[in-house]
């Protein structure tokens, strides 16, 4: 399809409600049919959360959580977009061996700060609630999960990307808040704390990870 | 600016989201305010306001719009200090409240203070025209406070009536405001100029403000300071862990929550992602470090 594409978050803003009611419409025609072309995000999210619940489930202590964790990471997202994403308009001034040790470090550093965030959700199950397409290349998975005793269900937005080695998730989206864009504008404030330089930052990731095993 | 000398403002967000609601706040946001106001207003630059980037870096300045943090200088002394409240106070007494208070105690607590927000929730939800959650939102409370047993209990959550947060800084979004710049309240945590204002209509907006018996007020306070802190109590603990730099985490996570809030969860406006073009994903690939060995 050819058109004159406004900005992203323009395009989001025009066909979000036309999309979910055709996607409510769509689901309600082809409930017997065939997984169709917008259900390969979904299996993918499906089995990806069925995989990391399951780990936070069955892994005992902190460690293995993040071997696990880092596993699974590596495997299904799009960690390059994410970390050039992540580190904004600095990426361009950023030289390659900057660049090379920074997404080692963001790798780090994503096992350090949610490997254990979620571990409350050991083998909950995952209902998806929406597949919405928000881009060219993605689709927004929403989905729910009980937390149980009592506690509202949690949301959980999959930004996934259709790339050359398939589905890869790119953002995932808790109660309305983003993971790239929190650590996109924690970034930003640590490099602008050290003067715009990005070794600053660089140096705060080595601390804070530690060294690698 | 007017904001800046409002008396004082009623609310906490301990970390990001369970807002709280505090009547008869005593009255350490204010002088803070001033001295914010006096301090930029008066020109003073360096030592109470962050200092714009120069006029020829537009993507910096563009950064320091969307942050929006005039005050930030300030904001991070204020923020130390309530860290250090944390450290010492309120997370020994969350700590033990957790830890001793039987679960089910705790969350009859819980519904209770929630079920006491009812009136302000319903209001909001009036002034944003939302009739639906008004009236799920009364029958809630009426549900609650009879079979629930004085709210203790979440009757009515079991029927399927939802509960959501509803306060007049989300009002005040969905009439079209901004948020407004940020603002570190001491003690109460991470809010912006409208929230601000928010915390003071709610506060008077709010029946139980004009209770006579001002000790239920009180322990209302200190109770809901502390459920929200215990509930929220590994998530805070993770977070101060796990950021390069806590302030603009707890900023970037207010701000977000905040936006989701007034979305009341609708989906959210996402920024567009970097595409990366498959021959530099190759050139990446190559000058990528050798895989590093399997892990144990």
């Amino acid at each position: 399809m050819k058109r004159k594409n406004p900005p992203a978050h323009r395009r989001n803003r025009i066909l979000r409600r036309p999309w979910a009611a055709l996607l409510a419409t769509a689901a309600l025609l082809v409930t017997a049919a065939p997984p169709a072309v917008a259900d390969g995000a979904e299996a993918f999210i499906r089995s990806t959360a069925d995989r990391v619940f399951t780990s936070y489930a069955e892994e005992v202590t902190d460690e293995q959580r993040a071997t696990a964790f880092r596993d699974i990471l590596t495997a299904t997202f799009e960690l390059r977009t994410i970390a050039r994403f992540t580190l904004g308009r600095y990426w361009r001034v950023a030289s390659s061996d900057q660049r090379k040790e920074y997404r080692r470090l963001f790798e780090d550093f994503l096992v350090l700060a949610y490997a254990n965030r979620f571990r409350d959700l050991g083998g909950v199950k995952l209902r998806v609630t929406s597949v919405v397409t928000i881009s060219k290349r993605d689709q927004l998975v929403q989905s729910e999960v009980d937390p149980g005793s009592g506690r509202p269900p949690i949301r959980i937005g999959w930004r996934v990307r259709e790339t050359r080695h398939g589905y890869r998730i790119v953002d995932v989206i808790v109660d309305g808040i983003s993971m790239s864009v929190t650590q996109r504008d924690q970034f930003a404030a640590a490099i602008r704390s050290s003067g715009g330089k990005v070794d600053g930052l660089l140096a705060m990731l080595r601390d804070k990870t530690g060294p690698r095993q | 600016m007017m904001l800046l000398e409002t008396e004082r403002a009623d609310g906490v967000n301990l970390g990001f989201g369970r807002r709280v609601r505090l009547t008869r706040t005593p009255d350490l946001g204010g002088p803070a305010r001033v001295l914010i106001a006096v301090l930029c207003l008066g020109s003073l630059g360096p030592l109470g306001c962050a200092t714009p980037p120069p006029p020829d870096d537009p993507e910096a300045l563009e950064s320091f719009r969307q942050t929006n943090d005039p005050f930030e200088p300030l904001n991070r002394v204020v923020f130390a200090v309530n860290i250090e409240a944390d450290r010492y106070i309120l997370k020994p007494v969350a700590y033990v409240y957790k830890e001793t208070v039987p679960e089910p105690v705790q969350e009859g607590v819980g519904n209770f203070l929630q079920n006491l927000g009812s009136p302000v929730v319903f209001l909001n939800s009036v002034l944003q025209g939302d009739v639906d959650h008004a009236g799920e939102t009364l029958l809630r409370f009426l549900i609650n406070s009879s079979i629930g047993l004085a709210g203790t209990s979440d009757v009515a959550g079991e029927m399927g009536f939802v509960r959501r947060d509803e306060d007049f800084g989300q009002t005040l979004g969905v009439w079209g405001a901004d948020a407004g710049p940020y603002i570190m309240l001491p003690f109460l945590g991470p809010s912006s100029t409208r929230d601000a204002l928010g915390l003071v209509v709610d506060h008077f907006a709010d029946p139980w403000t004009y209770l006579r018996y001002e000790k239920f007020n009180y322990a209302r306070l200190g109770a809901e300071i502390v459920d929200a802190r215990a509930r929220n109590y590994e998530l805070l603990n993770d977070l101060e862990k796990t950021s390069v730099d806590h302030y603009a985490a707890v900023r970037s996570l207010y701000r977000q929550d905040r936006r989701d809030a007034i979305r009341n969860g609708a989906e959210p406006d996402l920024p567009p992602l970097p595409d990366i073009p498959a021959d530099e994903e190759e050139l990446e690939d190559e000058e990528k470090e050798p895989a590093r060995p399997p892990a144990q």
